[in-house]
């Protein structure tokens, strides 16, 4: 790292969450993929494993990475193509973090519960 | 550590060849695509349910309908193509070491190309029975 300011937290932020997701997406298909077992295959023990509540966190943090990662996208779009995005490119930043926080309090607000509420 | 091109123009002048201003490209026009099928699918699969009631007979349930099938295989092409691209790009940035280099990012395109099919398969392919008879044939050498 060095010295940068919002540029850079956005850049890094950007890598981190597209590495965790692409890795996160092997995984996914890998074991949905697991259906082609049929009904008495490994698909329903995979799941069963996930569906325990360090996984669900992770799910979590996965949809967190989502949202930041489409929405911070959007805004490197804008820079790229517009002329005039790139005056407001730190205003924007926190537009995306801002949006990111509004997206995920309701998200927060239905899947927590669903995870320590013994459901 | 390449910086990042800031505008077509940029990119056209910087980039090596064509291929690699084609990728730039595609990861924007595939990313903007992919923010409205991947909130929709997270949407439809973990927000408007509990995901923990995803279960064998939900997702071969899901995956038995045509339009789930289309969308799904449009949210796996893209998503995959922009993931391991962007990968690629990561990997290429920061490991130095030409010879390692090379060797991880040929790793990164076996695998992926290896769960791509997989993926393919789960949609498209054949019933998940005949499906999971044949890779159990082919796994146990008959």
């Amino acid at each position: 790292m060095y010295r940068g300011r919002e540029g850079q937290w956005a850049y890094f932020l950007h890598r981190i969450t597209g590495v965790a997701l692409v890795l996160y997406l092997m995984l996914h298909v890998f074991d949905i993929s697991l259906v082609m077992y049929g009904p008495d295959g490994p698909f329903n023990a995979f799941l069963m494993f996930y569906h325990q509540w360090p996984f669900r966190i992770g799910l979590v943090l996965v949809i967190a990475a989502v949202v930041y990662h489409a929405l911070n996208g959007l805004r490197i779009i804008l820079l790229d193509f517009t002329t005039w995005a790139i005056r407001y490119q730190r205003v924007l930043w926190y537009t995306v973090l801002g949006v990111t926080t509004i997206i995920g309090i309701p998200v927060l607000v239905k899947i927590l519960p669903e995870i320590f509420g013994g459901a | 550590m390449a910086v990042r091109p800031r505008n077509l123009q940029e990119a056209r002048d910087r980039s090596r060849n064509n291929a690699e201003l084609a990728w730039w490209v595609f990861m924007r026009i595939s990313g903007l695509f992919l923010v409205f099928l991947v909130f929709a699918h997270v949407f439809i699969n973990n927000i408007a349910i509990n995901v923990a009631t995803v279960d064998y007979s939900y997702v071969a349930g899901r995956l038995a309908k045509p339009s789930v099938k289309v969308f799904d295989t449009f949210l796996l092409g893209l998503a995959m193509l922009h993931g391991v691209n962007g990968l690629r790009v990561v990997i290429g940035d920061n490991v130095r070491r030409p010879g390692l280099r090379f060797w991880i990012q040929v790793v990164l395109i076996v695998v992926s190309v290896a769960i791509f099919v997989a993926g393919v398969m789960t949609l498209w392919a054949f019933s998940y029975r005949e499906m999971g008879d044949a890779i159990r044939d082919l796994t146990s050498g008959h």
